[in-house]
């Protein structure tokens, strides 16, 4: 294997739970750039797709990699045995089960018209499953790993920061924080003053100039 | 619902042994590129090629059967469910088909920029009209994407091949200048390539 390429086995990865379903984090165990990818995996009757619409712009196409999903987009109902495709626009209400053990759904997102640019809920939901598990370091390690992807998203700074508090880190945790308010400061404030995963910080004085 | 199984995907065979199933073009998508590819008579499932130009990342998923992925130099053999993340565009890849029922999903853009369509989608889309000696329909195709990649090299060149051999050398002679002036590569091809043995010898030529 070579720094160049990587082979991932959807069976054997990581995974995370993500709105009631089972996520199989691509995008961020690749660190793939040009698109969403991820893979969503259940047994019979089980949630793949949390029912959801995307925002304005954004297209996804589904493939049912193995077994078969039952698909429902708008009101309207559709078996999908392996080897399906499904694309659907923004603004569309849709959702997918299990009709087969072992099923795996893969998905492709992006926005017409703009550059990729990830969110980062894909990590942060394998972050929060092995926050669940009290796997904290694996957790810290795979907000980190976002960060390092999107050094510019004052959003994956502002997680990182989070999960040093949560993890007793003060000082790793203002790093952190005070990098997401330079990049962001009208986005990160309201988390600064809401987000009860800092209240370990707030007694600290370095926290007064998060607020201002 | 905007639905499709592999099965019923256009079934486009490429003179390099593989069979190219659009979905991009199937469906519409703007967003980012997709494709899906079967085996073709010579068992090629996935062309060996480089991103060097494009720069694109890919991922190529298999979605059934089995494949032997060869990438950058390294061979190795999927199954359904796995997938190989090419992140260099130096890289040579290809994949050939171990079952008969193989089938790969590619997926592919240039980091940090917007998804564009690319040229060679038209040129194969192209392909089956030109093969059937449809070449008015072959060229409407490349027109099709002249208007969504205006000024494009590749298109141009394209476009001026099916001209010349369709007999309209005005037309050829002024695309193929087009595309010689904004990449020398094509005034370098235009030279030997057969399709402008019939505009040749005409003093408008690019040499």
């Amino acid at each position: 294997m070579s720094d160049g390429y990587e082979i991932l086995t959807l069976d054997e990865a990581e995974t995370g739970r993500h709105r009631g379903s089972t996520l199989i984090p691509v995008r961020h165990l690749l660190g793939f750039r040009p698109a969403g990818v991820n893979a969503w995996k259940a047994d019979t009757g089980g949630q793949l797709i949390p029912p959801h619409e995307e925002d304005g712009g954004n297209e996804e196409l589904y493939a049912v990699v193995r077994g078969r999903a039952t698909f429902t987009v708008g009101d309207e109902e559709a078996d999908a045995p392996a080897g399906t495709l499904v694309f659907l626009p923004a603004e569309v209400f849709r959702t997918a089960v299990a009709a087969e053990d072992g099923t795996i759904v893969f998905v492709v997102g992006g926005t017409v018209g703009a550059a990729f640019h990830s969110s980062g809920w894909d990590s942060l939901a394998l972050a929060e499953t092995y926050r669940q598990a009290g796997r904290l370091d694996e957790g810290r390690r795979a907000v980190e790993q976002l960060v390092a992807q999107y050094p510019g998203y004052w959003g994956a700074a502002y997680n990182a920061g989070r999960w040093e508090a949560l993890a007793g880190n003060p000082d790793g945790a203002f790093e952190y924080l005070r990098r997401a308010k330079e990049l962001n400061p009208v986005e990160a404030g309201p988390f600064f003053r809401e987000d009860g995963d800092l209240d370990p910080l707030r007694d600290d004085p370095r926290f007064d100039e998060l607020l201002t | 619902m905007n639905l499709v199984h592999i099965d019923e995907l256009d079934k486009i065979e490429m003179p390099e042994g593989f069979t190219w199933r659009p979905v991009r073009r199937r469906f519409g998508i703007r967003a980012f590129g997709t494709n899906a590819y079967t085996p073709g008579s010579s068992g090629q499932v996935v062309e060996e090629h480089t991103e060097g130009q494009l720069e694109h990342e890919e991922i190529y998923l298999v979605l059934r059967g089995r494949v032997r992925f060869t990438i950058g130099g390294d061979e190795h053999e999927l199954g359904q469910g796995q997938l190989v993340f090419v992140r260099d565009p130096s890289l040579k890849r290809g994949g050939v088909a171990l079952t008969d029922d193989a089938a790969v999903l590619a997926i592919g853009g240039k980091p940090g920029q917007a998804h564009e369509i690319s040229a060679w989608e038209y040129v194969f889309a192209a392909m089956p009209y030109i093969d059937a000696g449809d070449l008015d329909e072959a060229e409407r195709v490349m027109q099709e994407g002249l208007e969504e990649k205006p000024g494009d090299p590749a298109m141009l060149y394209n476009l001026a091949c099916l001209e010349a051999r369709a007999g309209k050398p005005d037309a050829a002679l002024d695309h193929l200048t087009a595309a010689a002036d904004a990449h020398e590569r094509f005034r370098t091809a235009a030279q030997t390539d057969e399709d402008f043995a019939s505009i040749r010898d005409d003093p408008r030529f690019p040499s």
